[in-house]
């Protein structure tokens, strides 16, 4: 069984003792990282690389893959105690994971997180061990069509991200898009909305925007009804999950992890797309949807599990494509060619003891995550009983340097202040940003597949129905606006009648 | 009792909106449109805008139809201190350095609050700022000044 | 293009003299009397991981070691690298402000972009030329050419359906692109992407059909046979594929040329103490062997050479932006 085998060499690897300390070490600094806002894994990575390069191969990849997911379970832990996500994927988690802070199940919110990376790491390692090599043959399948077609998916499903209107949440995506629409076109190489501002030329970056809107808006917000936010800082009960809780959690954990490793193989969809289409999943197979964006424990258990997921499975065309899925992917190629090792097809050919013993090791690492964060949980949620008159200006100051960390340019901390001023806006006026945040990640793609396959297809727009894969996408959007749209139509209808 | 109520959370988002699309309009308006098949750099801005404002001109048409709900009081007092508080951040903090610049932001933001004591504040703002410099310059090597320079 | 003027200031021509001289191994007196009594700041335009972050983390260690003082990469990515590139033009004129970026794109800069913050001639002194990475021209599997002039004949047979793959509008491959198609008489379409990762995954999908990308890029997938490589700039093959100038290709001196500027204005002395410290590092045999992993040769220089370089790269250059009509902002 060359499965057997393969995992045994990883194994043999990820195992030894110095590899198992670097595991350690990459995770603990990851965490770390993740925890604060803004400061993201790629400049760490960045900052330790020079001291890889006397390290052995396998070991390098292995810290640097543990800062990665480290990073990622870090940030889940500050979304869900303060409601401040420091990249895209811990908007989801914001979105209940904070709520169910907010009642007093913090600690439980913070398990379920981990248990479910947990166990989607599982799950991940053995697709990537079983299915690499047709999953990376997959990915190659979506050129610019099918990628256009699977954001457009992706854009329809954004609207369940809000409860309340459809026409609010709508609104939300199209004046996302258009923000996102700000910098210079790809395609043409004009600048748009930069109103001469150079550092607007490379777009609005996601984290002042979406630090602004969720964190600092709610902590203005907050200030304003004192006697509602004393409720976190009660007594934190439930630190671990009760029966009832994990058996309503788990299916939701099985499909975000599904869903998480098949979009996370692809190399343009973007890290946004598991878990947002993770969460508006959970809500639409919910008997009772309302629960969601209060504390809906679906709502933090298949987003982190799709998160972790598709975390993972972006290692797919890396290991087997020698091609990188995004900035992060790009550096671990950097790293290994200062390692004199060639990234590319043939590496899993060449360098099985490294292939195998990195996909081992991000088992060990997800379970090594789970050992130290559960009992720390505790010490996590215990921070929420410091006063919230002293958390909320440390919460200010913190978005301000992590901020500024992303570019290292002041200009994204008066961006972060003016998408403060905006998001409380919408607090008072009833609409979520959270549509608003996927518009802005998921619009200048979109536009530049569409664009793309226009010109390849020399304007022909039948391309997008002729390909097998973006027709099938199309129509799951048709079903799902034809879904969105019919109770209106039979609500008018009613309504006509009455009259 | 005959005078119209306004929805006023329409009312706004409408507006709101409406001007933002409106702004957007104006800043793409010598950007080249093309067509369909080739699009210029104007289009897609082009038709985001339009579908925005017809929201914008929904939301409006829809806040005449009666207030639903209302909108909770503003108070300006947090608002201004936690805006205040990253400003300030933002004009001090290449010029003084992150170690003024983080105390002065933790001080103002404590405005936001009755609840908070000067002394305490104080202390604590040190505090942080002395953790901010720990962790920021000397672990995560962020290239900002600790000192003015 | 009055604005640029390409005749540096009679401080930074004097500088060139003296750097000149330093370049000719008489650099001893100035260089000892030269000290460097703050932290060195060392900004890449870019973000981490690309080849500029990568030789800058590579040198600074080493150049910390040479002058004494700690030396502090700093990442300043935006607008194709003209934010970061704008900080050093203003920054105090002392040398303690490094640049080491792609210096490809300063050349094609003030001819894409006409509301430049400032002038790569006028503002920024050259230090040192650092590195140049060969560009492979290759096309995927699908497309029925083995040389370099049969794909030649397979365009003129088929204008417009070959599909080149480019880093983005104005990126130096884009441009090398279009005066090749231009010199060729060939026509293909120029499909832009964002960045050369995703230009190669295009190519290798058989999204795109050719791409002319750097080789540590693209030559993995050549030994795969996911593309055909035929040809590849630079004096010497590589991997057996003929140079552009065996293949009768134009444009064989394009690549990545990597290089560190200051700010203008800085005094001589400081400029030919960075340059002999720089070219000392350079032909370190550690450093030379991880910068060919890059797929790079080092190529330390003088300051005036560099400055040649780069006038006539912005000129050359700039006359095929002018006569395509690529724009980088409206």
């Amino acid at each position: 069984m060359e499965l057997f085998d393969n995992l045994l060499i990883g194994l043999s690897t990820a195992l030894e003792l110095k590899n198992l300390g670097f595991c350690l070490i990459g995770v603990l600094i990851g965490t770390a990282i993740g925890v604060l806002p803004g400061i993201g894994p790629i400049p760490t990575i960045a900052l330790l690389l020079p001291f890889t390069f006397g390290m052995e191969p396998a070991g390098a990849m292995i810290m640097l893959a543990g800062i990665f997911y480290g990073a990622q379970y870090g940030g889940s832990t500050t979304a869900i105690l303060v409601n401040v996500p420091g990249e895209t994927s811990s908007v989801v988690t914001c979105l209940d994971g904070h709520q169910m802070a907010r009642q007093g199940r913090a600690g439980l919110a913070l398990a379920i997180a981990a248990l479910s990376s947990f166990f989607a790491g599982t799950v991940a390692t053995i697709v990537i061990a079983l299915l690499s090599v047709p999953l990376a043959a997959l990915a190659l399948k979506f050129t610019a069509v099918e990628y256009f077609s699977l954001l457009v998916l992706g854009l329809i499903a954004a609207v369940v991200l809000a409860h309340g209107s459809v026409a609010r949440s709508l609104s939300m995506v199209l004046l996302g898009l258009l923000l996102g629409l700000v910098g210079i076109d790809v395609s043409s190489g004009a600048a748009r909305m930069t109103f001469g501002v150079p550092a607007l030329s490379d777009g609005l970056d996601f984290v002042p925007v979406a630090m602004g809107m969720f964190g600092l808006a709610e902590i203005i917000a907050n200030l304003e009804r004192p006697a509602e936010r004393h409720v976190v800082s009660q007594a934190v009960r439930g630190l671990i999950p009760s029966w009832a809780d994990l058996k309503q959690a788990f299916p939701a954990m099985v499909r975000g992890t599904a869903l998480g490793s098949a979009l996370g193989v692809l190399p343009g969809g973007g890290a946004a797309l598991p878990p947002f289409s993770s969460y508006a999943l959970e809500k639409k197979l919910a008997k009772d949807p309302s629960r969601f964006g209060h504390g809906a424990i679906e709502g933090v258990a298949g987003p982190e599990a799709a998160n972790n997921a598709g975390a993972q499975t972006s290692f797919i065309p890396l290991l087997t494509l020698g091609i990188p899925a995004n900035a992060l992917m790009a550096l671990m190629i950097g790293a290994l060619m200062m390692q004199g090792i060639q990234p590319g097809p043939q590496i899993m050919r060449e360098q099985p003891q490294l292939v195998w013993g990195v996909i081992a090791s991000m088992w060990v690492g997800n379970l090594m995550l789970l050992v130290i964060n559960l009992p720390l949980i505790g010490l996590w949620v215990s921070m929420l009983r410091i006063p919230y008159r002293l958390l909320f200006p440390a919460i200010v100051l913190f978005c301000c340097i992590g901020t500024y960390g992303i570019s290292n340019s002041l200009f994204n901390v008066w961006l972060m202040l003016g998408c403060a001023a905006i998001g409380y806006f919408f607090i008072k006026v009833g609409v979520e940003p959270a549509p608003l945040l996927l518009g802005l990640v998921l619009g200048p793609q979109l536009e530049e597949y569409f664009r793309r396959a226009m010109l390849l297809a020399d304007g022909d727009f039948s391309v997008f129905l002729t390909r097998p894969i973006s027709a099938g996408l199309l129509v799951v959007v048709a079903l799902l606006l034809a879904a969105m749209l019919s109770p209106m139509v039979v609500r008018g209808r009613k309504q006509a009648l009455a009259e | 009792m005959t005078r119209l109520r306004l929805d006023r959370r329409d009312l706004l988002l409408g507006a709101f909106l409406v001007a933002v699309a409106a702004g957007a309009l104006y800043a793409t308006r010598t950007l080249s449109v093309g067509h369909a098949a080739d699009m210029g750099p104007g289009y897609m801005p082009r038709v985001v805008s339009l579908a925005l404002l017809g929201f914008g001109l929904f939301f409006l048409a829809r806040s005449a139809r009666g207030a639903t709900a209302t909108i909770e009081p503003v108070r300006l007092r947090p608002l201004l201190a936690v805006l205040a508080a990253v400003g300030v951040f933002a004009l001090t903090a290449e010029r003084l350095g992150l170690a003024i610049a983080s105390v002065l932001t933790v001080l103002l933001a404590g405005l936001a609050t009755r609840e908070t004591k000067p002394l305490e504040s104080m202390g604590f703002a040190l505090l942080l700022s002395a953790l901010a410099a720990l962790l920021f310059i000397k672990v995560l090597a962020l290239p900002i000044p600790l000192w003015p320079r | 293009m009055s604005r640029s003027s390409f005749r540096p200031s009679s401080a930074l021509a004097k500088g060139l003299v003296l750097a000149a001289l330093a370049g000719l191994g008489l650099s001893a007196a100035p260089a000892a009397a030269q000290n460097f009594e703050r932290p060195v700041r060392i900004v890449v335009p870019f973000a981490p991981g690309g080849t500029s972050d990568i030789l800058a983390r590579l040198i600074g260690p080493k150049l910390s070691a040479a002058i004494g003082q700690p030396v502090v990469i700093e990442n300043k990515p935006g607008a194709a690298g003209n934010l970061g590139a704008d900080t050093v033009a203003k920054a105090p004129a002392d040398g303690h402000t490094l640049l080491l970026m792609d210096v490809g794109s300063l050349a094609t800069a003030p001819s894409l972009f006409s509301d430049l913050t400032y002038d790569p001639n006028k503002d920024l002194a050259p230090v040192s030329m650092v590195m140049f990475g060969p560009y492979v021209l290759a096309v995927h599997e699908s497309v029925p050419v083995k040389t370099a002039q049969e794909l030649v004949a397979y365009a003129k047979a088929n204008p417009g359906k070959l599909a080149m793959a480019n880093s983005g509008v104005g990126a130096a491959n884009h441009i090398t692109a279009v005066s090749m198609a231009k010199e060729l008489g060939i026509t293909w379409k120029n499909v832009p992407y964002k960045g050369g990762a995703a230009a190669s995954r295009a190519v290798v999908s058989g999204e795109s059909t050719v791409i002319i990308n750097g080789s540590t890029a693209t030559l993995p997938f050549v030994a795969n046979k996911q593309l055909v490589g035929l040809a590849i700039t630079g004096e010497e093959r590589i991997s057996g594929i003929p140079t552009f100038k065996e293949a009768g290709l134009p444009g064989g001196d394009a690549g990545t040329w990597q290089g560190i500027l200051t700010t203008a204005k800085t005094p001589p002395a400081v400029i030919a103490r960075l340059n002999a410290e720089i070219g000392k590092i350079l032909q370190d045999p550690e450093i030379k062997a991880k910068i060919a992993e890059q797929g790079g040769v080092v190529k330390p220089g003088a300051p005036t050479e560099f400055a040649d370089w780069l006038k006539s790269a912005t000129e050359r250059w700039g006359g095929i932006i002018r006569e395509a009509g690529i724009k980088g902002t409206n």
